[in-house]
């Protein structure tokens, strides 16, 4: 290189400005993963009493009365915001099973609302993009509010993206339904029009664990991975509470940067502590990357992982490691040859080939989307008129609702002014590397009602 | 110890894949002065091209190869078509520009190859751990740092000992000199491109498989990325290599011994560079510009 330049100073002033870009664009990158924001609200709280019947929003003081915003004709309007792009793409496969079902529905008439009154309605879902990025969500959420006249917002994805859109949704009474998170901040009295979908709530998932734990090798010590940000904290939060008074011991916890799946030096610094447990509660690729991290390093413990990697495509990334895994799940597992004769199952592979043929119908994501749009269906055709305020009080005191979807047989969905929770009913499952799909570990789990009270108060309301 | 050892080689491994792309980096910041933001997005590209031609059967180095090749050609073309007429432009004007190009190859490869995890992408070796004495060594980490040190290598030789090699570095000193000289100015920028297209797809295709392919794969390796370049210095290939490795190592020993950047490691490359840029702005290696008043 030659140091004298003919055009030194400018290029001089030239690197300066590029190393400013440099950092400002490395500023925004790690900006990037905000966190949910705390927030208070005044208005709408639930009516007191509670019990079955009363209602648990009070539309007096929304902006519109009965308000059927979203319903023309026979087509009710819905939509939903979730990463189309980005690092949490993969959770398209969401939206695929979710078009099945409806344009299966459409294709049947619609939805009868309510069931027996012969009033058939289409729906047309609007998907919106925001790559997981809760700010993006909140942009999408205005808009499918105000420029699409949406009547709902369905199953959108991530605790952070819905923590960003629940003021409004509350305000505007516009009923966030079945979100895409197990959360339990969906249960926050506070914000009575949010209902979580039937993934299992997290709090669940770690009491299954830790009963499982106390069970099979009461003195475990725990390694911890969470993804940083509020999804992984709720695993990491509930399962600390849950151990006190137990001799059980998390003798680490590791947190990753949820904008990236690199989990290798996280992984071997916990499997230095040779703990006996591993819970993984991270989602998509950090899933396997944890357990192929873990095989590398020769550490073999008992590992939980998170519902929401339960796939046979994520699973399958990390091959032989995958061996044994344990996790829960609300569904039937469309990758186990044994559910192949299941009508439920035969209808969801047939119409999903149907409508979304580059679909993988084998995955477990996949049936999440088509389940929880035939939960919709369900929660719309109990409602005894069509309005936002009655369908969401009719979405928190749905009761033993069975057969939906591909819902687990033996399982009943329940809410009510007290139990905000829908996916209280699951089976443990372990993972079959070789044959590649979940085993079920004893019998169904019914935690009816129990999410409120296992979850720790500050992040129920928090 | 031997814990620190396995970290250690953690952070080599990371440390050789952002090495790899940060010479990339320095290599079209040298010749044409432009900061690349659309460099990991390239490799991204070729990554996917990679896993087209493995999914149609072709063998896995032939594969590499075709990607690289078409790499370099479309690094190439990408300078003449997209940077060449705003290249006098303000600085400003280019990093929106390859900003630009960053986002509109990322959405093209969902459209073209879709949205979905690829879980099929073969290595090109096969998977293995070692372990003397308790310290894990994997072939990823091996084949990443045996990759990077025989394109340093062949770099230098091409610097250093090519008539090619010659004309790209006069091109970078002075460009006007260069051109008065009869080399031809345009063809060495487009050369330059080329080669950082193809080496950001050998970073790409040996790193991906490790982590999953999908459409944001390359954006926290990018962000590693430029964090070693600025630490190394934004003209010096030497830098990158050295920034690279510093930065890999840094993330992996913070992650074992410092508990309270628990998930915020990204605060390390920022840190460094933070640092570096105030005692020496043009970055552990870089030249200081001097001026003649």
């Amino acid at each position: 290189m030659i140091a004298h330049r003919t055009e030194g100073s400018t290029s001089s002033r030239k690197l300066r400005f590029v190393a400013l870009g440099t950092v400002l664009a490395l500023a925004a990158a790690a900006c990037g993963s905000n966190r949910g924001t705390s927030s208070t609200t005044t208005s709408k709280t639930p009516s007191s009493g509670g019990g079955a019947t009363a209602p648990v929003v009070d539309t007096s003081g929304c902006p519109t009365a009965n308000d059927t915003t979203g319903v023309s004709g026979d087509t009710i309007t819905i939509g939903t915001s979730l990463p189309e792009s980005g690092l949490y793409a993969a959770f398209t496969a969401i939206l695929k099973g979710e078009k099945s079902y409806f344009s299966y529905m459409n294709a049947q008439g619609g939805i009868e609302v309510p069931a027996g009154s012969g009033k058939k309605y289409k729906i047309n879902l609007i998907a919106k993009d925001d790559a997981y990025d809760a700010a993006k969500t909140v942009t999408n959420v205005n808009s499918l509010i105000n420029d699409s006249k949406v009547f709902a917002l369905f199953n959108t994805v991530g605790t952070k993206n819905n923590l960003a859109i629940r003021d409004t949704s509350d305000t505007q009474c516009v009923p966030d339904l079945l979100i895409a998170s197990g959360a339990v901040q969906w249960g926050n009295p506070k914000f009575p029009w949010m209902l979580g979908s039937e993934l299992v709530p997290y709090p669940l998932e770690m009491q299954t664990f830790v009963d499982y734990l106390l069970k099979n090798k009461p003195n475990a010590t725990i390694a911890v991975l969470k993804a940083n940000d509020d999804f992984g904290q709720s695993y990491a939060d509930t399962l600390q509470a849950l151990v006190k008074g137990t001799n059980l011991k998390i003798v680490q916890t590791q947190g990753y940067d949820p904008e990236g799946s690199d989990v290798k030096a996280q992984v071997t610094s916990l499997a230095a502590t040779k703990a006996d447990a591993f819970v993984i509660g991270g989602t998509l690729l950090a899933c396997p990357n944890a357990l192929n991290a873990m095989g590398d390093a020769g550490w073999k413990p008992i590992v939980y992982m998170s519902g929401t990697c339960v796939s046979k495509v994520l699973l399958g990334i990390a091959g032989k490691n995958a061996q044994g895994v344990l996790s829960v799940t609300s569904l039937l597992d469309p990758a186990d040859p044994v559910n192949a004769s299941n009508p439920a199952m035969q209808l969801y592979k047939a119409q999903v080939k149907k409508y979304a043929p580059d679909a993988d119908t084998s995955d477990g994501i996949v049936a999440y989307g088509w389940t929880t749009a035939a939960l919709f269906a369900k929660i719309l055709s109990l409602s005894p008129k069509l309005d936002r305020g009655s369908v969401m009080n009719t979405a928190h005191t749905v009761s033993g609702v069975t057969g939906v979807g591909l819902q687990l047989a033996g399982s009943t969905w329940s809410t009510s002014a007290s139990d905000r929770f829908i996916g209280e009913t699951f089976q443990l499952i372990n993972y079959d590397a070789t044959a590649g799909h979940s085993n079920p570990v004893g019998p169904i789990t019914d935690d009816n009602g129990k999410t409120a009270k296992l979850s720790p108060a500050v992040l129920l309301n928090s | 110890m031997s814990l620190f050892l396995t970290q250690l080689m953690n952070g080599i491994g990371n440390g050789a894949v952002y090495a790899s792309l940060a010479l990339a980096l320095v290599l079209i910041f040298r010749t044409t002065g432009i900061l690349n933001f659309a460099q990991g997005e390239m490799a991204l590209y070729s990554t996917y091209l990679f896993w087209y031609f493995t999914d149609r059967g072709l063998p896995v180095v032939v594969a590499i190869l075709a990607a690289m090749a078409l790499s370099f050609i479309g690094g190439a073309l990408v300078e003449r078509v997209v940077i060449r007429p705003v290249e006098h432009s303000s600085p400003l004007v280019l990093v929106i520009v390859t900003i630009g190009l960053f986002l509109a190859l990322n959405s093209i490869v969902q459209v073209q190859f879709g949205s979905d995890i690829k879980t099929n992408l073969p290595r090109a070796y096969p998977k293995h751990t070692w372990r003397p004495g308790n310290v894990q060594i994997s072939a990823d980490t091996l084949v990443l740092v045996g990759m990077l040190a025989v394109v340093c290598v062949l770099l230098y030789l091409l610097f250093q000992r090519t008539k090619i090699g010659l004309a790209m570095r006069a091109v970078a000193s002075s460009s006007e000199s260069a051109r008065l000289s009869g080399v031809p100015v345009g063809q060495m920028l487009m050369f330059g491109w080329g080669l950082a297209a193809a080496l950001g797809a050998l970073a790409g295709v040996l790193v991906i498989p490790q982590i999953g392919l999908q459409a944001s794969s390359m954006q926290s390796i990018l962000v590693f990325s430029f964090a070693a370049a600025a630490l190394g210095g934004f003209d010096s290939p030497v830098g990158a290599v050295v920034g690279g490795l510093i930065v890999g190592v840094a993330e992996a020993l913070t992650t074992q011994y410092v508990h309270a950047l628990n998930g915020i490691v990204l605060i390390v490359p920022f840190g460094l560079i933070l640092g570096v840029l105030m005692v020496r702005p043009q970055g552990l290696f870089g030249r200081r510009t001097v001026e003649r008043v």
